[in-house]
């Protein structure tokens, strides 16, 4: 993968959504997780930011977390294990 | 010694009460959680558990560790399974030794509790009557909460 990509993870129904577990994404500009999921997720995913909790590269993030290149991010569902 | 485990496999009661067996403890407390064959009693046929697996064994690990802090017990085992479970499966286990009944009971019901609320793992229920739907997504027919 090219120095400018990320890759996007998706579980339980957000990935239904996406028909997706994971997708590749370029990033042309640096954005945080708020504008990156404005612009290329909150049309499939429908729920809004505040439904999904994000993790980058394995570690809880907020949403004003900024994307570099190479990050995992990972959008998560409330959770329901047990 | 204290083990913390995601898998697709079948959980291992009896190996688990041996990890946490220690003859300085004298009490063992164990929660196992299994599918249901209902839901609201709605009838289902099982459960699909979806993971992200690093990020669920890391947790698991914390919530153990943090057990051990919280309560006066020796040792943990918490172990979750994923993938397609029938109904009746162990699908979570909670296992502590400690040197009396009080803290192993206390820290086995806060580890379920935990386990329940953090850790990243999501069940879709196979209903009997109609499509699979996820416990956690909003658009659900109103069955789960």
């Amino acid at each position: 993968m090219s120095n400018a990509q990320i890759t996007v993870l998706f579980f339980s129904f957000a990935a239904d959504r996406m028909n997706a577990r994971e997708k590749i994404y370029e990033l042309s500009t640096p954005v945080s997780i708020q504008e990156f999921f404005h612009k290329n997720l909150s049309a499939s995913l429908k729920e809004p930011l505040e439904s999904w909790l994000f993790s980058v590269n394995e570690e809880w993030v907020d949403p004003q977390y900024h994307l570099r290149p190479g990050d995992a991010l990972a959008v998560v569902p409330p959770v329901s294990g047990g | 010694m204290d083990y913390y485990l995601v898998t697709e496999d079948s959980i291992d009661i009896t190996e688990s009460l041996t990890m946490i067996d220690d003859p300085r403890t004298g009490a063992q407390a164990i929660f196992l959680g299994t599918v249901r064959n209902e839901y609201n009693g709605r009838q289902s046929l099982g459960l699909y558990y979806d993971a992200y697996p690093a990020m669920a064994h890391a947790r698991i690990k914390k919530i153990g560790e943090a057990l051990k802090q919280d309560f006066a017990i020796s040792h943990v085992v918490i172990i979750h399974r994923i993938g397609e479970l029938p109904v009746g499966a162990a699908s979570v286990l909670v296992a502590v030794s400690a040197p009396h009944r009080e803290a192993a009971f206390a820290a086995a019901k806060a580890g379920i509790d935990r386990v329940k609320q953090e850790v990243p793992i999501w069940k879709k229920e196979h209903w009997a009557d109609g499509p699979s739907e996820w416990h956690d997504d909003p658009s659900h027919s109103g069955n789960i909460k």
